[in-house]
């Protein structure tokens, strides 16, 4: 805490100040550069209304993701909405299809997933803004399918095959009617760009609380959820969204006691 | 406006974090190989071992690289040959040269048997199970071979012994 009381300090560095500057200038659209200016007069009577509403968009890196690499295809619209100052109700629908080349065998992995939960904003905004650092949850379900393409079997001995691992069957097998569901935690963040356009980006921490196998085929990947890895129920994925918020109506903050004595004063 | 940025900042490094996996190098299995004992013809319950045994595979050019070639012993351990049903080795009792010419006593072992691949794990991937052994022998006028017996007609691991060969 107390750096915040050396503001002198920080001005008498202005080459640090400026390097770090041109560091975010370089990561990031600086879009909010610009606000209201503060309103500092305690007589003001207007009352703060916030925008509510319903925020729909996609996942840009899935839709990137998708032109520039050759083995995934994917797609996810996000959406939210508001319903208090803070708290919003989330989710998230998806489609993904990945083929994976490992050492020794090749699969692809195909399917659907939807994710429900809230988010908690913990940005305090001043008036006029509308970005958030928010945290959530999600309870997410996946159905899929996974075909192993081919693949050779591991086997250290070479005296009969002292070229290559022998191969095993190349005729694709499917193993379809798998389903996960898993617990996300969300941490993410949501900058207006322009009048109700955000750009966003979260990442979320997976906790795989139910996973239907194939015996012969463990799951190596659950769309939505990403990476499994073994021996470990966790996963890791994100997201950067583009949504539209669509407004729906205004209302202001609850007031507290103190402002509503305030009024009666006057 | 400070603590959005920082956000951002820390978002994108747990993104470029979470591209890191760990390892994946297999250490977990590996095809198992198909073991072997020799065992006392007359007295059944001993085993006894084959002097300077030399192994090699039918239409290979060297010995096998499980046994060291010419030693004495009474089990054996080979790989059996995937992408095929059946493998044949050329097992050699009394194995000598003379005058570059094997003077040992040849009996050939064919294994007839059938592959089933297990997922071991990410890394690994599968390796190969084998069921259904079923051994023959190729008669000549002097096998050394007398009987064979399968203990376990599955191959899971290359700890205990899957066929019992008498002499």
């Amino acid at each position: 805490m107390k750096l915040f009381h050396q503001p002198l300090k920080t001005q008498k560095q202005p080459m640090l100040k400026y390097t770090i500057s041109i560091l975010f200038l370089l990561c990031f659209f600086n879009g909010w550069a610009q606000d209201e200016p503060i309103d500092l007069n305690p007589q003001d009577t207007i009352v703060r209304k916030q925008t509510y509403g319903l925020r729909v968009g996609v996942d840009l890196s899935r839709l990137i993701i998708s032109q520039t690499s050759e083995g995934y295809s994917g797609l996810e619209f996000v959406a939210d909405y508001r319903l208090k100052q803070k708290l919003y109700l989330a989710g998230e629908l998806g489609n993904e299809k990945k083929t994976k080349q490992e050492d020794l065998y090749n699969f692809t992995t195909s399917g659907s997933y939807l994710k429900l939960g809230i988010d908690y904003n913990t940005y305090e905004n001043w008036y006029g803004m509308n970005n958030s650092i928010f945290i959530g949850g999600r309870y997410a379900i996946s159905s899929f399918s996974q075909t192993l393409n081919n693949f050779q079997y591991f086997d250290t001995n070479r005296y009969w095959n002292p070229d290559s691992f022998p191969n095993g069957s190349s005729e694709a097998v499917e193993f379809d009617g798998l389903t996960a569901s898993w617990l996300e935690f969300v941490f993410g963040l949501k900058a207006e760009l322009f009048t109700n356009l955000y750009l966003g980006g979260s990442v979320r921490i997976g906790f795989l609380v139910n996973n239907k196998e194939a015996e012969e085929f463990p799951n190596l990947f659950i769309p939505g959820f990403n990476k499994v890895t073994d021996d470990s129920k966790f996963g890791i994925g994100y997201n950067y969204s583009l949504t539209y918020l669509i407004p729906l109506y205004k209302k202001g903050p609850k007031k507290n006691k103190g402002e509503i004595e305030k009024e009666n004063e006057q | 406006m400070n603590k959005l940025r920082i956000a951002f900042i820390i978002l994108i490094g747990i993104i470029f974090f979470s591209a890191c996996e760990k390892d994946d190098i297999c250490v977990e299995g590996d095809t198992p190989l198909l073991v072997i004992r020799f065992y006392d013809e007359t007295d059944t319950i001993n085993t006894k071992n084959v002097t300077t045994l030399r192994v090699v595979g039918l239409d290979q050019t060297i010995t096998v690289n499980t046994f060291s070639d010419r030693t004495s012993a009474d089990s054996l351990a080979v790989p059996l040959r995937l992408g095929t049903t059946s493998t044949t080795y050329l097992l050699i009792a009394n194995s000598a040269d003379e005058d570059e010419v094997e003077i040992g006593n040849t009996d050939t072992l064919t294994i007839n048997h059938e592959t089933k691949e297990v997922f071991v794990s990410r890394a690994c991937g599968f390796i190969a199970n084998y069921e259904n052994l079923t051994p023959s022998l190729e008669t000549d006028t002097d096998n050394w071979i007398k009987n064979i017996e399968v203990i376990s007609s599955t191959v899971e691991n290359s700890e205990t012994a899957h066929v019992k060969i008498y002499h």
